[in-house]
């Protein structure tokens, strides 16, 4: 086994040429070895001093995020606690304290879990993944990143530098809420992200909804029947087309029919709560302790 | 009454002895010990669930190079034990009947090593039907759990499957229900739980010649060594049992738990063993977890409310073995009869094998549960009779003078201003937005009176110690004992240190279990210093040329009474006490008998229909629902007391403050799941849910205090357990009004409340 | 495969050789012999095993040793001013926030990092700060209350 320390991206991105694999914060990797879902890797690079990719950059375009950038910095900055609000409600979701401060954007996206929160708001901002390698530099749009479960199309040399979220207009902005049974340490039983733009009449302008854990991976849809609707409208109709498309599986923490409608609930929740912040109003980060879990907002 | 809130009263300072370890670091648990030399222990678990095995070979195990000792049943002395029914060995004995029955155990250089020469056993089955059905247990067609159940040594009243049937019953049930103006009928299901403390156990044990000592995370060092003694044939001199600090148990530490495995291991290894668990074998292999249980309830009222006849029949879940599970049978008959006026009473329980991991003693066994079903089982029946929850209560529960369901007739008791208390420290009435609703639930819990022992001595200096069997398990009774030996020597608390939980030092307690440390371990310490404030009397009465009758013990000074200038320091007179007869004094005091029971017969007796120093509660809570989910959330608890005196107010809170939150874990998100094998499928704590900081609520917390005669020191009663068993009661009782029926299943979760939501919603 | 590095835990620096898989916790309790960090869950869901790495709380149990070469690490045998409590032990332990004491090494480093980022707390803020510390014993309130009363002496010097 080997194991460096990269301090640029230069060699970072060597060291994965060269066969190793990325570490960041190391939760998901350490955690997962020791319960035998994958050994660790035979070489390991840790990424976590690349001072390049920890930082939140606003462009003409939006915001891009370095793939370093941790939970923590992402609940408490004010650009992407405002504008993009609904990947801050995400970020702020993630685990305990000690994990949105170990963990990185870019590894949980990485990660692939139909379960992570801060995919389905990136997903209906339309983010683009930037993964880098000695061999060059692509973006890929988010959805499209995730293949299956833990599985992502990026090749094995390639590294996720940086999520690029384009700039909403200045009546949109997003949402996330998720259904926990506690109000910490908790993993997304379903979960629903909204970006919601209104027109000068409050209706509907544009609605793109994204479902976390109700899929072998997250996904979007793009509600154009919604368009020139009120919001009241587009968030119950959202609930329906949720709970229609959504395919997902029985287990411990839920069965299949409580899924499916509890994914309807939080569609529905994520569009009010999109629409009123694109309204101009402020809801806390995150929404799901601002309207308080047990509570209707 | 002398109810007396405690907001009226100044807390003390109290600062536990084990406190500086504790937020330092210093303070070593078991994990933390290292020996020289000392080797892993790790097991061989089952996996399966009810098997004959077929081939058991270990020699690829033993023959790896580290590996210092692989045992199995063949090496170990031939003995059955259990407290109740001798059904269980060491190791499995040809069948495993629960996944986390140990097939072997191995010792290795390392941890790795011993787990590689785990995985070189070789185990082969031939299945057996697996009983995973607590009621389809007790069918008559259904396989058995242990085919040679009649073979066992046991006291308990057995059949089959039922390991253990016990009945409580007074008047005549049947005709009372049937002149009853009104009876309901309800079903209820408990899942099991677990007591998950943070610590996952640790055993460290070393030989020295033909005496090993052995230092364990047990709740109940002198239990533990009965047990090494009994399993490995050795008499109790030669094992010596030290628990270093506890990282709580909450009755899962309770037992005889691998000690006698690792002791095993030593002996043959010829070096140190320890073992340390790991969170999923704390979850799946000890014999200590909270019992699922069946409930059936019809209670007969007559037409102003009044309790005419209650019927119960429960079946427990006894797991694969009995451990200490025997007595929940009689226990639970109780509990599901409750602290009511009840002319007319029939309980019958059933302790029910089944091929699950095995039930034993988690904080108040069968209460929490039991008065879940009761609780949400009384209210059903206030509705149907029109009365407020409250009100009902009011009427049926038992008071100062009454006469309980077995046929107990009551002393001075609180239960009454416990209902009150809480429903007045909860707002009970008052308007609440239409998602909120406050249930209200009472609780009942005996203390337990057994021996106990302990020594005190004051040096030369002047400084004391307190030498206790007692083991303090994180509740601070230990530490409260220092409060009740300085106060009867006049002496401060500081002025003593505690040496506790070494079965080879102090004389016998029975551990940190049934909320009875303070209760007679407090009544030992009390008569251990007793003894030395006599001696201490007798030399100040030397010195001041006074009565010994006369001598007062106060602010660290023997004076005459009357005259406080005429005084000498005790550490003086303890100076001269050591040039002497030195200042010793040992004791254990009477424990307060049983009492009677008058007009209640009972099947399987195991004195639990008569309580000493009963206990008493009442939590009313206050619970918001989001109908669109079935996510609960507790906004607030009001848990009035009735543990009698209460010694440490900080403390007493404390264990309320937590029983409760664990309450809440058990009525929402605390409940274990099983496959279709009996395997648990949630042993895990990402999936196993304890409340976080993030989800406790404002606990508000209020005494009943009654100086009760008959109890622990100074007219305490137990404490521990008590505050467990009402809360997911009155979460229930909450629920059920926001969803407009009874949850009935433990725990609550939101899917089954969304569940029961539904099926109102269709009815409607 | 075996490394020799340094980590520095409490101010000293400890030479270790440990394997590139190890996980924090076990060298610092094992090599560096600080056995105050606890092991509660082996999974991140428990928070004894926390530690402070640069002020940051970390799960101990998985974050590897090596990648905390070069960082300062905090772990409960560091908060101590000498033989003195600080002011948040002596809180914690005079509110009656101590009971078993297996979450306390964990519980006072996530609220040292919690008070050191947000020194006027509100009782959310607490609850959500501490939310990565479960506690069997205490129903948290003593905690709460010892957090918010350090926060307090320490806003009044």
């Amino acid at each position: 086994m080997s194991f460096t320390i990269a301090t640029t991206l230069d060699d970072a991105l060597a060291a994965l040429a060269a066969g190793a694999r990325p570490v960041a914060g190391g939760t998901d990797l350490v955690v997962g070895a020791r319960h035998g879902k994958a050994p660790l890797p035979e070489h390991l690079v840790a990424i976590d001093r690349i001072a390049e990719l920890k930082t939140v950059t606003e462009t003409a375009d939006g915001v891009s995020i370095g793939a370093l950038v941790s939970h923590h910095q992402i609940e408490t900055h004010p650009l992407l606690t405002t504008a993009y609000a609904g990947l801050a409600d995400g970020s702020a979701l993630v685990g305990s304290p000690a994990t949105r401060h170990i963990g990185t954007l870019g590894g949980n996206i990485m990660n692939a879990s139909p379960a992570m929160d801060t995919g389905a708001p990136l997903a209906v901002m339309l983010a683009e993944v930037e993964l880098r390698s000695v061999r060059g530099t692509r973006r890929v749009p988010i959805e499209a990143l995730w293949s299956a479960p833990g599985r992502t199309g990026a090749e094995p040399d390639e590294l996720c530098v940086a999520v690029h979220i384009p700039a909403p207009d200045p009546r949109a902005n997003t949402a996330y809420v998720r259904l926990e049974y506690r109000r910490a340490m908790e993993i997304a039983v379903v979960g629903a992200a909204a970006f919601v733009a209104l027109a000068d009449d409050g209706t509907i302008a544009a609605l793109r909804v994204g479902l976390t854990a109700v899929a072998p991976t997250i996904f979007t849809g793009n509600l154009l029947g919604q368009v020139g609707r009120s919001v009241a409208d587009a968030a119950a109709a959202a609930a329906a087309l949720s709970m229609e498309h959504s395919t997902p599986i029985s287990d411990v923490r839920a069965s299949e029919a409580y899924r499916r409608h509890t994914v309807g609930v939080m569609a529905r929740r994520a569009v009010e709560a999109a629409a009123r912040r694109a309204a101009g109003e402020t809801i806390a980060i995150p929404v799901n302790r601002a309207i308080g879990i047990g509570a209707a907002s | 009454m002398t109810a007396t809130p405690t907001a009226t009263k100044p807390a003390p300072r109290f600062v536990r002895a084990d406190g500086p370890d504790k937020v330092t670091g210093s303070g070593r648990y078991t994990a933390d010990l290292t020996l020289t030399g000392a080797l892993a222990a790790k097991f061989k678990y089952a996996d399966v669930t009810h098997a004959r095995i077929t081939k058991l070979d270990v020699s690829a195990a033993r023959a790896m190079p580290g590996v210092f000792a692989v045992l199995t049943q063949a090496d170990v002395p031939s003995v059955k034990f259990g407290p109740f029914v001798q059904d269980r060995t060491l190791f499995a004995d040809g069948t495993v009947r629960f996944e986390g029955e140990i097939i072997a155990a191995v010792a290795a250089v390392d941890a790795a090593t011993a787990d590689r020469a785990v995985a070189a056993i070789v185990v082969e089955y031939s299945p057996l039907p697996v009983v995973n059905d607590i009621e389809g247990a007790l069918a008559a067609d259904s396989p058995l759990v242990h085919a040679e159940w009649a073979d066992y040594g046991s006291i308990l009243v057995r059949d089959r499957n039922d390991a253990s049937f016990a009945s409580i019953a007074k008047g005549d049930v049947e005709q009372g229900l049937a002149s009853s103006h009104l009876v309901v009928t309800s079903r209820y299901v408990a899942d099991g739980c677990h007591a998950a403390p943070i610590e996952p156990r640790a055993v460290v044990a070393q030989w020295e010649g033909n005496k090993v000592t052995i230092w364990t995370s047990t709740q109940v060092p002198f239990d533990a060594r009965a047990g090494v003694c009994e399993t490995l044939e050795l008499p109790n001199n030669r094992v010596r049992i030290i628990v270093p600090h506890l990282g709580g148990g909450f009755g899962g530490k309770c037992g005889f738990h691998y000690e006698a495995h690792v002791a095993a291991l030593a002996r043959v290894a010829k070096r140190p063993v320890r073992l340390v668990f790991s969170r999923r074998e704390e979850f799946v292999a000890p014999d200590r977890r909270r019992e699922g249980i069946v409930y059936e309830f019809h209670t007969g009222v007559d037409a102003d409310g009044r309790i005419v006849a209650r019927k119960a029949w429960l079946a427990i879940d006894n797991g694969a073995y009995t451990a200490d599970a025997g007595f929940f049978s009689q226990l639970a008959a109780m509990h599901a009869l409750g602290p009511y006026r009840i002319p007319n009473a029939l309980a019958e329980a059933h302790l029910v094998y089944t091929n699950h991991q095995p039930s034993g003693s988690v904080r108040a066994p069968t209460a929490p549960q039991t008065c879940w079903a009761l609780e949400s089982h009384t209210d059903e029946v206030a509705r149907a009779i029109g009365l407020d929850p409250v009100a009902f209560r009011t009427l049926n529960a038992v008071d100062t003078g009454a006469e309980g369901p077995s046929g107990q007739t009551y002393g001075e008791i609180g239960v009454q201003q416990c209902i009150e208390a809480a429903a007045a420290g909860a707002g009970y009435g008052n308007p609440l937005p239409d998602d909120e609703a406050i249930g209200v639930a009472i609780g009942w819990w005996p203390s337990f009176s057994v021996p106990s022992g302990a020594y005190v001595k004051i040096d030369g200096d002047g400084s004391g110690q307190i030498i206790t069997g007692a083991q303090e398990c994180g509740t601070g009774a230990v530490m409260t004992l220092r409060q009740l030996a300085a106060d009867e020597l006049g002496m401060d608390p500081e002025d003593f240190e505690l040496v506790y939980q070494d079965t080879s030092v102090a004389p016998y307690d029975m551990g940190a279990t049934g909320s009875q440390t303070l209760f007679n371990n407090g009544r030992a310490v009390v008569a251990a210093a007793g003894q030395i404030a006599e001696q201490l009397r007798n030399l100040a009465a030397d010195r001041l040329e006074a009565s010994p009758a006369d001598i007062v013990l106060a602010d660290g000074t023997a004076s005459v009474a009357g005259s406080p200038d005429r005084g000498v320091p005790i550490a003086e007179l303890a100076g001269i006490a050591a040039g002497g007869e030195l200042l010793i004094g040992h004791g254990s005091g009477m424990p307060p008998g049983p009492p009677p029971t008058v007009g209640s017969t009972c099947v399987g007796d195991l004195g639990m229909s008569a309580w000493v120093a009963p206990q008493f509660s009442c939590h009313a809570v206050r619970v918001k629902l989001d109908r669109d989910t079935g996510v609960a959330r507790v906004m607030h608890v009001s848990a009035a007391h009735d543990s009698g005196t209460i010694i440490n107010p900080i403390g007493a809170q404390g264990q309320v403050e937590g029983a409760v939150l664990m309450g809440i874990g058990q009525a929402l998100t605390e409940g274990t799941t099983y496959d279709d094998q009996g395997r648990q499928r949630n042993a895990a704590l990402l999936e196993y849910k304890l409340q976080t900081a993030a989800d406790a609520p404002p606990i508000a917390v209020h005494f009943v205090e009654i100086n009760t005669p008959d109890a622990g020191p100074r007219g305490a009663k137990g404490l521990a357990e008590a505050p467990n068993v009402a809360t997911a009661a009155a979460i229930s009782n909450a629920l059920a009004q926001l969803v407009g029926a009874p949850v009935r299943q433990l725990p609550m979760t939101a899917e089954r409340v969304w569940t029961a939501l539904t099926e109102q919603a269709a009815q409607s | 495969m075996s490394e020799s590095i340094h980590l520095t835990v409490n101010g000293v620096a400890y030479p270790v050789t440990v394997d590139q898989g190890r996980n924090l916790l076990s060298v610092i309790r094992t090599e560096i012999g600080l056995t105050g960090t606890k092991e509660g869950c082996d999974d991140c869901e428990c928070g004894a095993c926390m530690v402070l790495l640069d002020g940051q709380p970390v799960n101990s149990c998985s974050y590897l040793a090596v990648q905390a070469q070069g960082r300062a690490i905090t772990t409960v045998e560091g908060l101590a001013d000498g033989d003195a409590l600080n002011v948040l032990q002596r809180n914690l332990l005079e509110t009656g926030g101590v009971q078993c004491g297996f979450c306390t090494p964990g519980m006072l480093l996530s609220a040292t990092a919690l008070l050191d980022r947000t020194p006027n707390p509100s009782d959310e803020e607490v609850r959500i700060g501490l939310s990565g510390n479960l506690c069997r014993c205490t129903g948290y309130a003593k905690i709460v209350a010892a957090v918010q009363l350090t926060a307090a002496e320490l806003r009044n010097g």
